[in-house]
């Protein structure tokens, strides 16, 4: 299955031809041998999985709008905890209050506040449905991470074939600049990079499913709230400079790469028939460097992610609804109601651990033998 | 990087006597005193290999015995389990692999004393079971009773330590375990991070003591290394791969062992290489009287180095015997096959056939039950579908062979058809020469 | 190659990537969006005085005169003058060096002492329960972002149980030691604890997702080296398992694990900005958030220019070690 799936996608890539050589039958044999093997591998299968859709059909999943906010309802307690606030209350004596000195007389009462099935991971501080915040949060995360990691993938890719193919001066050019972009602690880097930046690329994208009515058709007919949001903010500074902080590992394993298959027979058999440059990195160095691109991609999409939450948790994001801006809201109520905090860093971690489960099996069954690690 | 002078030969102690053996040379006459100079009985060893594609039979009820003073050959082809067989028998076999069953009766009359009464299952006569005595007093045998020597001596040292200090270090073990005999606890001896903390930053807190360290230079002196005082600070990299392996012998004997384990010890290394590190083994097999074990595919190493030798094929050993027994009457077709794979100078063209067919993978579930040498066995009879005994060759203990003809003649008549086996469809015409490296 | 020339060597390429650093961060002020002399002036000021302000912090000059103004100061230790409050960018940002370099110590060895123990259990009982638990950890200590693992420890040992403070730095170090070395001891003990006290919340905030990748990189590192044949000869050769595991295999395992730890130190490095960031605590990480916030951007050159010097030192410092300890590389590296 996994085999006729990559098949399917790089049959619709450019570069298919070339990449169907990751799909030979040993690396399906050895990623298969390697799923068999490790149980773990399978979790992360499903965890990602699973992430992915709840992201893309966000409208349709999530049981509130998560931007709806209902003071009445705030800081409801996740499904399974109760809530107790100790709260000053007038004392009343047949229906009315009770004056003393002048004063009406209150009394220490506990409060109780019980969790409810419409809002199972409980409220934030604007009783707005933590769920559907997470839920919405995924899609920033998500969009962040790949596109991101495609964008890093793209340049650094770039960057590090044409370093390892023409070697020379261009090399070390291109590999001193990224032995100075690694000098920078990236989320220091990425900082800086927003300062200079700001929100200038910030886009709002339409969300097809609301656009088209589907989701309000849906909604209203399970009975769920409707009026979801119109459009999903794609936070453009953030992808940039993600991806600009991070394209030196792709050009380091892509120039390693391009360093050793360029002394390869069939690359010098290509070159001495007078094919260009171009045409011989597209068609000869690209695909057989690719095993150590993916992998370490699959790396970075966990990195990023951590990245992009760290960046909004410290508020250098413009998101409205993304995990990291959450526990920073929820930080607001670390004495009062713990559950606003936690619960997005656990879908960071859930999310991240999946990711970081699939990198392990393709590392291990592929065995490109990469650096790189990241986090936050 | 190489330092090998070409006159290093000469250091050797003893060398040049009696190096080129005639390959017909009798064995020494131990044969009459038989089984009393037995210093190791193996019998019915089983190793078997857990791995996810299934259970691996490296070594199949194998038997050998190894006396004192002499050099046993055991010879296969790569996959035959000659390796494991030796890991097996000194108690090496690591996880997934597992010895199933089988003896390894030592003959150790001191530890043969002390177990008679705790567990008489583990004693006989002088002979203790190494599989039946506690995994400590095992461990405290190696180093002292057995050590081993392997192919590729640059992997078989430690890159970040330098070649003295490894010898030293196999010194101070038995020097501190001598010092408290009593005590298995001291060559356990607790190494833990905090000693090895100490170890690497305090000058002077080494593991080793000074007395270790000469000793080491005493050993390398002793294999033939030039300059063993600089040597000794060297680290392995700086070795060739013939000094390294003389280095090796030297670090196995550091606990004098009594018998010596010798794993292709030159295929790894220059054809010139090879004959001098033969000569260094087997002068110093005869200056201390050690039993040696050399395992190889060769049969000309075997030839020229052993008394008797053991000829594995499958796991198992298909004959054994005096050298002049099994190179001059081999009896298991598989012999006769393996020695005409190799071009003989006095008697050339008629001997040389390789035995067709490959040799089988060693997977449980794609045993036969069936004599394992049947498929590629130009004299397979009905006999051989099934499982044959080591039996005596013409009534003679001392030569065995897990085969019919053993006892038997060929017939003719019951002979299988030459496609009998031919529902095999790995079988192609690769050769059997035992040529490849092992493992 | 001889230490010297191996120094040298590294020394220039260390050179040569502060420059780089430099120039970096003199460009991201130049393409950033905003006149500097708007941190200082309210919007509707006089145009007269503006072209003061903008004349004064030498923003009028040429790009180039700029640059070698800005890059000359950096021998001398002259990283400007704050746009907001006016004081010294040096001054500001070496006060607040020890904070972060006592915060990364501390987090670093918390990690290598929890981490390399647990890296040795894990490998030597594979497949048992302590390799399990070892494993399970090391994969959710670098799943988990530090700044919730923060905020979560804040929650419950700070405001549920009262263990530890939320934040701040009562005390630092340097003030412990001015009291030892006066002789004051008690104070210097009293001050030692109090600070001890403090940096624990942060320093495992720091420390876990170093100590899991450390965790991963001795167990795995350990298996590596235990499959090979040396260890297999050591055993031959009548080596007690203890001293095949540690004075062989674990050692072997740890010299390339300090390549390793030097390159992640970036990691730690920004790590340990949020960290600040979470439990207030006035670093340099602070520093440089409060300053991109306020768009000061002399403040925001010095402290990424301090960062990221400090990170190429250490990087030099592992480097050189990781040749001391590796007879196999020598100085060649």
């Amino acid at each position: 299955m996994i085999s006729e799936l990559f098949g399917w996608l790089f049959a619709r890539l450019p570069f298919g031809d070339g990449l169907r050589g990751l799909v030979s039958p040993r690396t399906v044999r050895s990623l298969k041998r390697g799923l068999n093997r490790n149980a773990l591998a399978k979790v992360g299968i499903v965890v990602v999985v699973i992430v992915l859709l709840v992201a893309v059909f966000a409208p349709l999943v999530a049981p509130d709008k998560p931007g709806t906010q209902n003071l009445e309802e705030a800081r409801l307690p996740p499904l399974g905890f109760t809530k107790a606030t100790v709260q000053e209350v007038p004392v009343q004596e047949n229906g009315s209050v009770v004056f003393e000195d002048g004063e009406i007389l209150t009394e220490n009462r506990t409060v109780y506040e019980n969790a409810t099935i419409a809002h199972p991971l409980g409220t934030d501080g604007n009783g707005r449905d933590i769920l559907s915040r997470l839920i919405y949060g995924a899609r920033v995360s998500l969009l962040v991470g790949f596109l991101g990691t495609a964008l890093a993938m793209f340049v650094g890719v770039s960057v590090g074939l044409v370093a390892g193919y023409y070697r020379g001066k261009v090399d070390d050019v291109l590999m001193r600049s990224a032995d100075v972009m690694l000098a920078f602690p990236s989320i220091v880097l990425a900082i800086a990079l927003i300062g200079v930046l700001g929100d200038s690329l910030e886009q709002s994208i339409p969300d097809p499913f609301v656009q088209s009515g589907l989701s309000e058709a849906v909604r209203s007919a399970i009975g769920l709230p409707t009026g979801m949001p119109e459009t999903t903010t794609l936070p453009g500074t953030i992808i940039v400079v993600v991806a600009l902080v991070n394209w030196v590992w792709f050009a380091r394993v892509a120039r390693g790469e391009a360093l050793s298959l360029r002394e390869q027979s069939y690359v010098k058999a290509a070159r001495a028939l007078g094919a260009s440059d171009a045409k011989i990195l597209a068609r000869h160095v690209l695909p057989n460097a690719i095993t150590p691109i993916l992998v370490l991609g699959t790396i970075q999409i966990a990195a990023i992610i951590l990245l992009e939450s760290a960046l909004s948790f410290l508020g250098f994001s413009s998101a409205n609804v993304s995990w990291g801006f959450d526990i920073a809201l929820g930080r607001q109520y670390q004495s009062t109601a713990w559950w606003i905090a936690a619960m997005p860093g656990l879908a960071i971690v859930i999310t991240v651990v999946g990711l970081n489960l699939v990198g392990d099996w393709l590392r291990d069954a592929l065995d490109p033998g990469i650096e790189g690690e990241g986090g936050v | 990087m190489s330092r090998e002078s070409p006159g290093e030969r000469d250091v050797t102690p003893n060398a040049g006597r009696d190096s080129t053996r005639e390959r017909d040379a009798s064995p020494r006459a131990h044969r009459d005193t038989g089984h009393e100079r037995d210093r190791l009985r193996v019998e019915n060893l089983t190793t078997r290999f857990f791995t996810e594609e299934g259970q691996v039979n490296a070594v199949e009820s194998v038997s050998f015995d190894v006396r004192e003073d002499e050099i046993l050959g055991i010879v296969g082809e790569s996959g035959s389990g000659k390796s494991v067989t030796a890991l097996s028998a000194i108690d090496l076999i690591e996880s997934p692999g597992r010895v199933t069953d089988g003896e390894v009766w030592l003959r150790e009359p001191d530890l043969a004393e002390e177990f008679r009464e705790r567990t008489p299952d583990a004693v006989d006569g002088d002979f203790v079971d190494l599989r039946r005595l506690p995994k400590g007093v095992r461990r405290s045998l190696r180093g002292p009773k057995f050590s081993m020597i392997f192919q590729d001596p640059m992997s078989s040292f430690n890159p970040s330590l330098t070649v003295g200090e490894q010898i030293a270090e196999a010194v101070e073990v038995q020097r501190r375990a001598s010092a408290n005999p009593r005590s298995t606890r001291s060559r356990t001896q607790g190494y833990g991070l905090g000693k090895l903390i100490v170890d690497t930053l305090v000058p002077g807190r080494e593991y080793t003591s000074d007395a270790s360290r000469e000793r080491a230079i005493e050993l390398l002196e002793q294999v033939g290394i030039p300059d063993p005082v600089e040597r000794a600070d060297e680290y392995p990299h700086q070795f060739s791969g013939g000094m390294l392996q003389r280095a090796m012998v030297a670090q196995a004997l550091a606990g004098e062992p009594d018998v010596l384990f010798a794993d292709e010890p030159t295929t790894a290394l220059d054809v010139t290489i090879q004959a001098q590190i033969l000569d260094l083994l087997r002068d110093i097999q005869r200056d201390r009287g050690m039993s040696v074990v050399l395992i190889t595919h060769d049969l000309g190493v075997i030839a020229r180095m052993c008394d008797r030798v053991g000829v594995m094929y499958a796991g198992e050993v298909v004959e054994r015997g005096s050298l002049a027994d099994v190179f001059e009457q081999p009896t298991h077709p598989y012999t006769q096959g393996l020695l005409g794979s190799i071009p003989d100078v006095e008697d050339p063209a008629p001997r040389l056939q390789p035995i067709e067919g490959n040799v089988p993978n060693l997977v449980d579930s794609e045993m036969p039950d069936r004599c394992y040498f049947a498929d590629r066995c130009p004299k397979a009879m009905e006999a051989c579908l099934e499982r044959p005994a080591e039996r005596p060759v013409d009534g003679d203990p001392d030569h065995t062979a897990r085969c019919v003809l053993a006892d038997g003649e060929y017939d003719p008549a019951t002979a299988l058809p030459d496609d009998y086996f031919e529902e095999d469809p790995e079988a192609t015409d690769a050769p059997a020469e035992g040529g490849a490296a092992d493992d | 190659m001889s230490f010297a020339r191996f120094l040298t060597k590294r020394l220039l390429q260390g050179a040569f990537v502060v420059w780089g650093v430099v120039t970096i961060v003199f460009g991201l002020r130049v393409i950033a969006p905003g006149d500097p002399a708007n941190v200082l002036l309210p919007p509707d000021v006089d145009p007269e005085v503006r072209r003061q302000v903008v004349a004064d912090l030498g923003l009028d000059e040429p790009l180039h005169v700029q640059y070698w103004e800005f890059i000359s100061g950096i021998p001398v230790g002259d990283l400007g003058t704050s746009l907001t409050t006016g004081t010294e960018v040096t001054a500001r940002v070496a006060r607040s060096i020890p904070a972060t370099l006592e915060l990364a110590v501390a987090a670093t060895v918390v990690a290598v002492i929890i981490a390399i123990p647990l890296g040795v259990v894990s490998a030597t009982n594979r497949h048992e329960a302590p390799d399990y638990g070892a494993t399970l950890f090391s994969l959710a200590g670098i799943s988990t972002p530090n700044f919730w693992l923060g905020v979560m420890l804040i929650i419950i040992l700070s405001v549920q149980l009262n263990w530890f403070p939320t934040s701040q730095r009562a005390i630092g170090l340097p003030a412990v030691l001015t009291f030892l070395f006066s002789g004051e001891l008690e104070a210097a003990g009293a001050g030692f604890v109090t600070w001890l006290w403090y940096i624990t919340l942060p320093a495992i905030t720091l420390g876990t997702y170093f100590t899991a990748l450390i965790t991963r990189l001795t167990r795995s590192g350990m298996l590596d080296e235990l499959g090979k044949t040396y260890v297999r000869a050591s055993r031959a050769k009548g080596l007690p398992e203890s001293l095949v595991r540690y004075r062989h295999v674990l050692r072997n395992t740890l010299i390339p694990i300090i390549t390793v730890v030097g390159l992640q130190l970036g990691t730690l490095i920004g790590g340990a900005v949020i960290t600040e960031f979470v439990f207030d605590w006035p670093g340099l990480g602070q520093v440089l958030i409060n300053s991109i916030n306020s768009r000061d951007w002399p403040m925001v050159q010095g402290s990424l220019i301090v960062i990221s010097v400090g990170f190429v030192v250490v990087n030099i410092v592992v480097d050189t070690l990781y040749s001391y300890v590796n007879p196999r590389v020598g100085f060649d590296g």
